[in-house]
């Protein structure tokens, strides 16, 4: 019984007595949410992650986040097309986040540093696994075995490794001693390197079985594809990839005074501008597709990096937009010119696209050489059996082999790869399916719930501009030196800055500061993150303020049951 | 707290929070009740040493329904229009007894603008060392949502409803921030819930000054003004962009500061999320009239306490609501 | 050692020796010479006090009241229009049981207006629930005001000291006041249980449900109805200290074997007293002085009227539509009497009309009436009223 008090006085805080969750509706919960950064990386990046190591001041924190999915940060901070700025929700409201400068930064800083992979070496005991080709899909799944602890073979038929990294990216992308440095890194972890050991050449997969309980296969595409124009091919012409290897290796170009580079892909544009840098006067890309930019969609765009697109023509390139190749000019035994034609990929009967010439629009165009840059298929030696003919091996999204237990694939071997990225992440998830099929455990579920620029509330951040990335003035570039300019550490941190945070907590206190009811809690005195604010669902009324201010869509309100 | 230690109860947790809680949880405030919200930033910034003489209205109903209070700070209600007084006897007492605690006066725009004017009138002309603090949400809402003079040109309240021979309220707001201005006090200044950093500033300041202060929170009332719970900071946060709640702060009367805008939006914007306008967006010439009406009333407040950013300055509103990763550290 | 003084100024020095904190001012006649001369006091350092001039006596309540709960023992007057003014605070200030004094100048009430004085202003606030203590001259003001601070701090409730108007405070006889040694040993420092304090935050000022506000309210009649004793305790002490005696709750003066008694309120029990002593008529009758109105007395009342065959109550006030205040409260008391006396009700003296002395013996012949008066305007003057007035 409760016994009045005189003037009917109360007590402090009593309140506490009355639970005014009993009102809910519904509940505020903690949700966290894929940043559209992370879903959009092809090698499964959480720039969202390391972002927020950066912004609270610890990049090596930033960076052992960044390398649990990309053991290459200074190599991808350089090559990758970045994806995940395309993506970036902030680029609704100002600028997207730098993240390619800042991956590269931390990249560098790692080599500087001499950080090193947060990783134990497997024990001796482990299961071994073989990965054959350390291009970026086999060292990325090499790197993940051995961080899920499995022992690691690494076959590799040239005597470096790095693939395409080493052999066919100039150094005016890609310097040599970065490369260099990321490659020494991942090499010295503990796996069993084998150089000059070529897949069909100096072994054979079944011979792999017994000592290994599962094979990865990364060996790319190493045979361009056949071309020819109207079946004729120039007598000293050769592929493009191989002409750009050839001068990566041994330094030597052929001179030409003008040039057609037939293809849109990076190759074709390195290649471009390699010659270009080499003095060739006249240097011309000539592609089905368009020059990449605002307007162009994607799936008409040349497949090159768009920024070095850019570079190229700033640089003197001449790029002919949905042009074909009608028709090879020769005189004697030499190239004189090339009819170009006008193209466009038209979509087709049952929605197929398909690039159509339009008959009355052929050009002549006198150039010296016509270098094909078309693309490569896989070389079928050693793999005869797991491609039954066709050009590429199609694993599924965990590189699983259909019909081949035990094998998997990923990188330029499948169709469709492409990027140095999209191989990282290839690596990445074939390496999760080994271990999920030797220890007879079933896969993950793929996460999809991506926050969109809706589900944030941007009133809550101030406009900035993103950090600005330098370039060498075309007057100072040749092939050597790297154009891009880094950014430095504070640049990048304050960058981070700029990170919406999508989806996860960053600890700003809105909530907190905004209930009406005090009902979030703070565990401690400076919160660090989701885990440090708790609702209190003894007196929550679930009015919805806390999730509608979240300024990074954190809090999601749901019905009461 | 180390990472070994077990984990608080919620009820530990609560009595852990690294800020004075002058307004605990358990009182029955609607759901995301714009007063309670601001209450609760005003009486953390207050902090433990002062006492608290509250009008009459909702915030002293939902806080005290005997035996429970929600109060962590001395507090009397009294009655609906003496609160300025009573705070002046309690200053005048204090004074007498040579205590620094300070007297904090909370009344709703009901208790302030109407039937409480005198006594703050009197209150403000008598310079006590009292900080005044109104909540307004524009009604006399716990009597429910009957008109005020503070509620807002044009809106609908029980007392001012909309039909076919009115557009709701025919005044305007009454203009309480000259009437204050007038009595040339220390420090005056207009708040709002959107943007808690800048309140508690105000808050802290007014707690500094020796001699009358007297600051107005824009408080919204998701019951009387119609809109949704959880759009209650958004609503306060469109007033202030829009121009029709202008952030000011005056000494001695004089204007010494205001929050500019950088991006100035719409009335309409502010209006059209709340019920007690939505007789404004009918397709009649009375309502769209009423909308320029209520745009001038914006421009001008623009004009007057010249809140339109001149300077380019990355911070809009000052930077009064941009977060900050891990949290406000100096707030 | 006796002064002379006017009414008001020795009621402003007896607030005064009692030390209070705080006073609110605000001038309503015929009240204001008692806060002029408090003002003047502080002035000159004779007071530490804090006066709060305020801007209404609605706000001059709500000051006394801020005060008392923020630790202070406060103090304020008023009269008339100022009093009813103040009428809701009045209640509130009750109804939270806290302690203040406060001195209402008697003065009729508007419409029409009048500034002198009857009880009409103490007697509309009878139901706010104060104690109220009504002084028969300026001695028992100035015992009285001591005492109220003193019986308000012990009871937790608000006392009001009414003094008729003019009659009181604008009159200069000679009166003692005592040392403030003897009042500081009297009311001893100002401590209020429930005062608001950082270390100890209470909330006053609640919203109590049915559940329990029959409870409080009954708490609130049960602690007037106890204050009797200590109105009578206090008049003790203090008869102890100073020698004086105000007579408690009431004080019976005349012939122990009276059969009829004159039952009245205020100064004019002086008037009755002077024309009684000098009457011709010789009739024996008591004059009982009411001193307490809340709490009313009735068990002491019908103890000095158990054996009366009369009682005439003459009062300064009138309920419109009701007829005598106090007559109605007495007739109720003394209905528990085996042998109630006839009850005669007048009012006299409405709006300041002066009472003569003849009036004594046209109160006793009026007594002879075979029906006893329910109620009537003693010095009604007919002639001057319209006869559909009448």
């Amino acid at each position: 019984m409760t016994i009045l008090t005189r003037g009917a006085v109360a007590k402090p805080g009593t309140s506490l007595d009355f639970k005014t969750g009993d009102w809910r509706l519904e509940r505020p919960v903690h949700a966290h949410r894929s940043a559209p950064c992370h879903t959009g990386c092809p090698a499964g990046e959480d720039p969202q992650g390391y972002l927020a190591r950066l912004a609270e001041g610890d990049p090596k924190a930033a960076w052992e986040t960044l390398v649990e999915a990309n053991p290459l940060p200074a190599i991808t901070g350089r090559v990758c097309h970045h994806p995940c700025e395309a993506a970036c929700n902030r680029g609704q409201y100002d600028e997207p986040l730098a993240i390619h400068g800042v991956e590269r930064t931390l990249g560098d800083q790692a080599i500087a540093g001499g950080w090193h992979y947060p990783l134990r070496a497997p024990a001796s005991g482990a299961a071994r696994v073989a990965v054959v080709g350390a291009g970026p899909a086999g060292l990325s799944a090499a790197y993940q075995l051995i961080r899920l602890g499995y022992l690691v073979t690494l076959f590799e038929g040239e005597s470096e490794a790095g693939g395409l990294l080493a052999s066919a990216i100039p150094s005016y992308r890609l310097p040599r001693a970065v490369l260099r440095g990321e490659l020494e890194r991942l090499l010295s972890i503990g796996m069993t390197f084998m150089p000059r050991n070529r897949l069909g050449r100096d072994f054979m997969l079944d011979e792999l079985r017994p000592d290994h309980r599962a094979i990865f296969l990364g060996v790319g595409n190493q045979r361009g594809r056949d071309w020819s124009v109207d079946g004729v091919v120039p007598r000293d012409s050769r592929p493009g990839l191989d002409i750009l290897k050839e001068w990566l290796s041994i330094g030597s170009l052929p001179a030409y005074k003008s040039v057609a580079i037939i293809g849109g892909g990076n190759t074709a544009v390195d290649l471009a501008r390699v010659l270009r840098f080499s003095g060739i006067p006249e240097v011309h890309i000539i592609s089905y597709r368009a020059v990449p930019g605002p307007g162009v969609p994607v799936e008409d765009a040349m497949r090159a990096t768009a920024r070095e697109v850019h570079q190229a023509l700033d640089e003197g390139v001449i790029i002919h937009e949905h042009r074909g190749v009608r028709r090879l000019i020769i005189r004697g035994e030499r190239v004189a010119g090339v009819e170009m034609v006008h193209t466009k990929k038209l979509t087709r009967a049952a929605g197929r696209r398909e690039t159509v010439e339009f008959e009355g629009t052929e050009t002549i165009m006198h150039v010296e050489q016509v270098i094909p840059a078309v693309g490569q298929e896989v070389d079928p030696t050693g793999l005869e059996m797991l491609l039954r003919g066709h050009p590429f091996l199609h694993p599924d999204q965990w590189g699983r082999l259909e019909n081949f237990d035990g094998i998997f694939a990923g990188g330029d071997v499948r169709e469709g790869a492409a990027t140095v990225s999209e191989a990282i992440g290839d690596g990445r998830r074939a390496a999760i399916a080994i271990d999920r099929y030797l220890r007879g455990a079933a896969m993950p579920a793929l996460e999809s719930n991506e926050v969109r620029f809706a589900d944030l509330n941007a009133n809550y951040f101030e406009h900035q501009p993103r950090a600005a990335i330098g370039m060498l003035a075309v007057a100072e570039r040749n092939a050597e030196r790297e154009i891009e300019q880094p950014l430095s550490l504070g640049q990048i941190e304050t960058e981070s800055r700029r990170c919406f945070s999508c989806g996860e907590c960053m600890a700003c206190d809105n909530c907190w500061t905004l209930c009406p009811d005090n009902a979030v809690l703070k565990t401690r005195e400076i919160a660090a993150g989701g885990d440090h604010y708790v609702f209190d669902y003894d007196y929550c009324k679930g009015c919805g303020l806390c999730a509608h201010e979240c300024p990074v869509g954190y809090i999601a309100m749901q019905p009461e049951r | 707290m180390t990472p070994d230690q077990p984990p608080l109860s919620t009820a530990e947790l609560r009595r852990h929070q690294p800020v004075f809680r002058g307004l605990e949880a358990g009182h029955r405030a609607c759901q995301g009740c714009g007063q309670a919200l601001a209450a609760r930033l005003v009486t953390e910034a207050i902090g433990p040493d002062a006492m608290i003489a509250n009008a009459t209205g909702c915030l002293e109903v939902f806080t005290t329904a005997w035996p429970q209070s929600a109060w962590r700070l001395p507090w009397i209600h009294s009655v609906f229009a003496n609160v300025a007084a009573v705070a002046s006897g309690m200053e005048a007492a204090l004074k007498a007894q040579k205590r620094r605690t300070k007297v904090v006066a909370f009344g709703g725009d009901g208790g302030t603008f109407d039937i409480g004017l005198q006594a703050l009138s009197g209150m403000l002309e008598r310079n006590h060392n009292v900080l005044y603090v109104c909540f307004d949400n524009e009604a006399y809402m716990n009597t429910g949502v009957q008109r005020s003079s503070s509620t807002p040109h044009a809106a609908a309240t029980t007392t001012s409803p909309a039909g076919r021979e009115r557009e709701g309220k025919r005044h305007l707001k009454k203009d309480l921030v000259t009437i204050i201005a007038a009595h040339r006090i220390p420090y005056s200044a207009t708040a709002t819930v959107a943007y808690p950093t800048d309140l508690r500033k105000k808050v802290r300041r007014g707690m500094q000054i020796e001699g009358a202060a007297f600051i107005v929170v824009h408080s919204p009332c998701p019951l009387g003004w119609g809109h949704e719970n959880a759009l209650g900071i958004e609503v306060a946060r469109l007033a202030v962009q829009t121009g029709l709640w202008p952030m000011i702060e005056l000494e001695r009367g004089e204007l010494v500061g205001a929050m500019e805008l950088r991006n100035i939006r719409p009335v309409t914007d502010y209006l059209r999320l709340q019920d007690r306008f939505k007789h404004l967006f009918a397709d009649d010439p009375r309502a769209r009239e009423e909308l320029e009406h209520l745009q001038e009333l914006a421009n001008h407040n623009i004009e007057v306490y010249r809140l339109r950013a001149e300077a380019p300055d990355r911070f809009d509103s000052e930077g009064m609501d941009t977060v900050i990763r891990g949290g406000l550290r100096t707030a | 050692m006796a002064q002379p003084l006017e009414g008001s100024q020795a009621m402003a020095r007896a607030v005064a020796l009692c030390r209070p904190q705080v006073v609110a001012a605000y001038p309503i006649t015929p009240q204001t010479h008692i806060v002029e001369n408090l003002a003047k006091l502080i002035a000159d350092g004779a007071l530490a006090c804090e006066l709060v001039s305020v801007e209404s006596e609605f706000s001059a309540a709500s000051v006394a009241l801020g005060a008392a709960v923020a630790g202070s023992r406060a103090y304020t007057a008023t009269s008339s229009q100022g009093l009813l003014l103040m009428t809701e605070v009045l209640f509130n200030i009750a109804g939270l049981r806290v302690p203040l004094v406060l001195t209402c100048a008697n003065r009729a009430v508007g419409a029409p207006v009048s500034v002198w004085n009857d009880h009409q202003d103490s007697m509309a606030v009878r139901d706010a629930g104060w104690v109220q203590l009504y002084c028969a001259d300026n001695q028992e003001a100035v015992d009285t005001t001591i005492h109220a601070f003193r019986i308000a701090e012990r009871c937790e409730l608000p006392v009001m000291v009414c003094v008729d108007g003019f009659t009181l405070t604008h009159t200069l006889e000679p009166l003692e006041l005592p040392t403030q040694e003897q009042v500081d040993a009297f009311l001893g420092p100002y401590a209020f249980s429930r005062a608001l304090d950082p270390a100890n935050p209470l909330s006053m000022g609640t919203l109590l449900s049915p559940e329990f506000f029959p409870e409080i309210r009954h708490a609130h009649h049960r602690a007037l109805l106890n204050a009797q004793d200590e109105i009578i305790a206090t008049d003790r002490a203090w008869q102890n200290i100073s020698g004086r005696s105000t007579g408690g709750l009431l004080s019976v003066e005349g012939p122990q074997e009276a059969r009829l008694a004159i039952l009245t309120i205020g100064s004019i029990l002086g008037t009755l007293a002077e024309a009684q002593a000098e009457s011709h008529d010789r009739t024996p009758a008591k004059l009982i002085k009411l001193r307490a109105f809340r709490p009313f007395p009735v068990d002491a009342l019908k103890q000095e009227c158990a054996g009366l065959d009369d009682l005439i109550v003459l009062e300064r006030a009138v309920s419109p539509g009701g007829g005598g205040i106090i007559a109605a409260e007495v007739r109720a008391a003394l209905s528990e009497l085996s042998r109630p006396p006839r009850v005669h009700s007048y009012a006299i003296g409405l709006g300041g009309r002066d009472v003569p002395m003849t009036v004594y013996p046209q109160l006793l012949a009026a007594a002879q009436a075979a029906t006893p008066s329910r109620f009537a305007v003693f010095d009604l003057q007919p002639a001057k009223l319209a006869e559909t007035d009448r």
